[in-house]
């Protein structure tokens, strides 16, 4: 088939991951079953002793108590987060599931730590450029781009 | 979800031992199909350009987020199989659609602290799978683990091959 055909085959395919990007922020709220932090910041009162699942990021630890920021379009979410220990430093992220209190408080039934501090998600990025980069040059050692027919080739032919 | 490298490896360490039965398979087919692993991590593409910017810019609601799923490996995969020959289509769409789907299954395993997995079926569904809740993303155990079993099946791969 030709290039320009292939082309614009890739380009309705784009259009319609363009249009699930759209999609998937418009009814995000509705398809996420707790208050997300950009509808806590918005009004928060309204979902006191409701439950939540916020990721964020660990601005301080102190015992049993810590204090997660979590992103918005617009800002940050600041929260105070109590009733469980866990083992992350200030700069690690946290997932947060517990119940809504007054000001600002998430009573939390349960907290994971996704990275424990800003070096665990270095290497994280680490491990994954390692994978990319070696990922492209196996890929190039079976298959080659070829100009004439604006394909990808299996170099054995 | 876990890092690349380990998402680039269960595909590797599945279609090499499948390359044992299945004549076409070789290796020039498997880094195919590790290529498709890929597609979910792309929406890491939020580092380097924030969602956030791309709506101001565009002035319309956008997220990265369908990259991380059914839809987005679809999508994606259908894009990829274009950069191929037609008479490679098939095969192409087949085993970069299998590499996102490995993806989507290792994220979806991966710890929740209410205990279900993202909607990774998304669009076709919003419903989020039960995880086993087997690691975190950060935790170098489970890259060790890949990388153990990787060279295992490389050595046996190698074995296989001579044998034949």
């Amino acid at each position: 088939m030709r290039a320009r055909y292939r082309a614009l085959v890739a380009l309705v395919l784009l259009a319609g991951l363009g249009g699930l990007a759209v999609h998937a922020d418009v009814t995000g709220d509705d398809r996420w079953p707790y208050p997300g932090p950009e509808a806590l910041e918005s009004d928060y009162d309204r979902y006191v002793d409701q439950r939540t699942f916020v990721t964020g990021s660990v601005a301080a630890v102190d015992g049993t108590e810590m204090t997660v920021e979590a992103d918005t379009p617009n800002s940050v979410l600041r929260l105070r987060v109590t009733g469980v220990a866990a083992p992350v430093e200030p700069g690690g992220v946290v997932q947060v599931y517990g119940t809504i209190r007054p000001d600002r408080t998430i009573a939390a039934e349960r907290v994971e730590v996704v990275n424990s501090s800003f070096g665990a998600e270095l290497y994280k990025y680490g491990a994954s450029a390692v994978g990319a980069l070696g990922f492209l040059m196996l890929f190039f050692r079976y298959w080659r781009p070829d100009t004439d027919t604006w394909t990808l080739e299996a170099r054995d032919g | 979800m876990a890092d690349l490298l380990t998402h680039l490896l269960v595909p590797y360490v599945l279609l090499t031992i499948a390359s044992w039965r299945v004549d076409w398979l070789d290796r020039t087919w498997v880094v195919v199909g590790m290529g498709g692993a890929a597609i979910p991590d792309m929406v890491k593409l939020n580092i380097v350009l924030d969602s956030n910017a791309v709506e101001a810019a565009l002035g319309i609601p956008f997220t990265y987020a369908p990259l991380s799923s059914l839809g987005g490996v679809l999508l994606i995969g259908g894009v990829i199989t274009m950069a191929f020959d037609r008479r490679h289509w098939s095969r192409v769409f087949g085993l970069v659609t299998f590499g996102g789907l490995t993806s989507l299954v290792l994220d979806g395993m991966r710890v929740y602290a209410d205990g279900r997995a993202s909607a990774y079926l998304y669009p076709f569904t919003n419903w989020r799978p039960p995880t086993p809740s087997l690691y975190v993303s950060s935790d170098p155990r489970v890259l060790v683990v890949a990388l153990l079993i990787a060279g295992a099946v490389a050595l046996l791969d190698r074995r296989q091959r001579s044998a034949v």
